[in-house]
């Protein structure tokens, strides 16, 4: 990124001039003797079959400010449980697997479920939730980062850039949001690009100016996967198991902490991961399945915030999303061929008129049951319910790591 | 010559008597056995569904039970490892009463000596279970009241007060098992004893200074008291 642009309510930190990792990492090791800090990788283990992993591995490997990994494994048998021990034996410091289709963790869930309560369905969120537990229940640690383990382009000033910022006590900030382009020979992240960006806007179009909304606005890339934050915060945080996670995590900062003290930081000129189909006549899968849920997060948000919702709002809200969407386009086509990018109109108008689909499908669920929410319970409320879960938890996971 | 065939057959004689005589007590002990684990599972059914309708799993969660079967790698569901001990249980009881219809002796004494261990057991396992909730309650309010008066080392003190409890109530068990009886009372008291003169010595040591300020004010203040005026 060339600019230094602070965008409204939280800091961004851009990348500028030539930052040099060797300052940041040797900073970083003298921070984190005072604020230890945990690397949760949510990861399936279909991914230790894939190259993006191995060189993640190999840059960890160099890390030295890392107190422990925290690597959720999910759809893993126990053979490939322990292949992924084996792989991830190669890293010098503490890595503990959570074995999500393990026997024990499954009877950590089972207990939870039982006391009236709910993990939520198998994915990323509930990886996430669960590794955040045992990052409580271990207690050697105060701040969490965490990064997908699908980064093809990944390397180690990505993870010190991202934590700098929270691990550092005089940038305090609780709350840390990666960002980045992601570019090859053409623009990606649809999504973010002409879904969640015109349909904030035009939400505030219709709602007026609301103070979650300008915070959601304020993110460079809401969509990014990868933050830090400190580990109190996993401790009061909800999160949606479904793919409302990202924005859903967003929602809980803003509820819990002051903008102030959460911020953006630019952690790579380029970012390659695996990308998603659009399935636009399958709101059961792909992005369409991701548009719908994260619209419906954000309606849920903003219900919970007071905003009143009905058929003629939603109405309006389509409209006005397409007419801005239509905007971004040419925005985005301009941009491309400035830079000599590919950039398929058809493609992109395709992809908003699948989006259009999303929100309307979103709004009809929100109308139909206002109350169904795909909310994790935060561990405050878990462990109230069950005061020994995170023993419980912490037991699980040692005993699978022994 | 018909006295030797006599005295060879006496012998298989007395053995068919004896098997005669013994398989009616051996078919008794097999038939109060099987029924044994027939009562045993119909109470497994009976518990089973009791539990569920109590929600006795989650009850277990709360109390913090099953957090402690944890720790101890028991993973299964403690309704599930409450029915396998009362099935295993039961079954053996009827195991036990069905020996004695072999009318041995030995297996006689053996089975009134555990008849008799019984209660100890049962008694043994009240106090642990009672002894445990008592741990908790007390180690929790020991870290309520030492965090609300501001010491630094609550979570430190709530934890040697609960192991100090979990010791007590071990030995409390172990002697009630009449385990080695002496060798836990000596080494209980030892412990027990150790830990006390320890803290009277480090506070005697540590307090002395306190202590003699807490004196000359006391004695000051008599003085004090001494020189005042009284008014008629």
């Amino acid at each position: 990124m060339s600019d230094f642009y602070q965008t409204d309510i939280i800091t961004t930190l851009h990348r500028l001039g030539t930052p040099r990792l060797e300052r940041l990492e040797y900073e970083l090791e003298g921070f984190t003797k005072q604020r230890p800090m945990t690397l949760v990788l949510p990861a399936l283990y279909t991914e230790f079959q894939a190259d993006a992993i191995k060189g993640i591995i190999e840059e960890l490997k160099k890390v030295r400010y890392v107190k422990e990994i925290v690597l959720s494994l999910g759809r893993a048998s126990d053979d490939e449980f322990d292949r992924a021990r084996e792989f991830m034996s190669a890293i010098p410091y503490d890595v503990k697997i959570l074995h999500n289709e393990g026997k024990r963790i499954k009877e950590v869930y089972a207990t939870i479920d039982r006391n009236g309560l709910w993990a939520g369905e198998d994915g990323k969120g509930r990886s996430a939730w669960l590794a955040y537990g045992y990052v409580m229940a271990a207690a050697r640690t105060d701040v969490i980062a965490l990064h997908d383990c699908d980064i093809v382009s990944y390397s180690r000033e990505m993870l010190a850039r991202l934590c700098y910022p929270v691990v550092n006590p005089n940038i305090d900030v609780v709350f840390c949001k990666g960002f980045y382009s992601r570019v090859t020979d053409r623009m990606h992240g649809r999504v973010t690009r002409l879904l969640i960006t015109p349909l904030i806007r035009a939400l505030q179009k219709l709602v007026g100016g609301h103070d979650f909304l300008a915070f959601l606005d304020s993110f460079r890339y809401p969509l990014a996967g990868e933050f830090c934050m400190i580990t109190d915060l996993a401790w009061v945080n909800r999160i949606p198991w479904d793919w409302g996670l990202e924005v859903g995590v967003l929602s809980e900062v803003f509820r819990n902490y002051s903008p102030r003290r959460v911020c953006q930081v630019d952690i790579s000129d380029n970012y390659e991961h695996k990308h998603q189909s659009l399935s636009a006549d399958d709101a059961s899968k792909g992005l369409m399945r991701m548009s719908v849920d994260i619209s419906k997060t954000i309606f849920r948000v903003l219900a919970a915030e007071g905003v009143v919702f009905s058929e003629n709002f939603f109405k309006s809200l389509e409209v006005g999303y397409l007419r801005l969407a239509e905007d971004t386009m040419v925005k985005y086509e301009a941009d491309a061929t400035l830079n000599g990018l590919v950039y398929d109109r058809h493609e992109e108008a395709k992809a908003v008129e699948a989006f259009v689909k999303a929100i309307y499908k979103a709004s009809q669920v929100l109308l139909e049951n206002p109350l169904n929410t795909p909310l994790i319970p935060s561990w405050k409320r878990v462990s109230s319910a069950i005061p020994g879960v995170l023993d419980m938890l912490r037991a699980a996971v040692d005993e699978d790591n022994r | 010559m018909e006295n030797f065939f006599e005295l060879l057959w006496q012998p298989f004689r007395d053995f068919w008597a004896g098997l005669v005589g013994f398989i009616p007590n051996f078919l008794a002990m097999l038939i109060i056995i099987a029924a044994g684990f027939f009562v045993a599972w119909v109470v497994k059914a009976v518990l089973s569904k009791a539990f569920s309708a109590l929600s006795f799993d989650a009850w277990c969660d709360r109390a913090g039970l099953t957090a402690m079967a944890r720790k101890a790698n028991v993973w299964s569901k403690p309704s599930d490892i409450m029915l396998k001990v009362v099935y295993w249980f039961l079954a053996v009881v009827f195991a036990m009463i069905g020996l004695t219809a072999l009318r041995l002796q030995a297996i006689d004494s053996l089975t009134m000596q555990f008849f008799t261990y019984l209660p100890r057991a049962f008694s043994a396992l009240l106090i642990l279970i009672i002894g445990y909730v008592i741990t908790g309650f007390v180690s929790r309010a020991v870290l309520i009241a030492a965090v609300n008066a501001g010491y630094r080392y609550a979570k430190l003190l709530a934890e040697a007060v609960r192991m100090l409890l979990i010791v007590l109530i071990l030995a409390m068990a172990l002697e009630q098992l009449q385990v080695a009886p002496g060798i836990v009372v000596a080494a209980f008291s030892i412990i027990f004893g150790g830990i006390v003169i320890s803290l009277a010595i480090a506070f005697g040591a540590g307090g002395i200074e306190a202590a003699r300020k807490v004196i000359e004010k006391s004695s000051e203040e008599k003085k004090e008291s001494d020189r005042d005026i009284e008014h008629l």
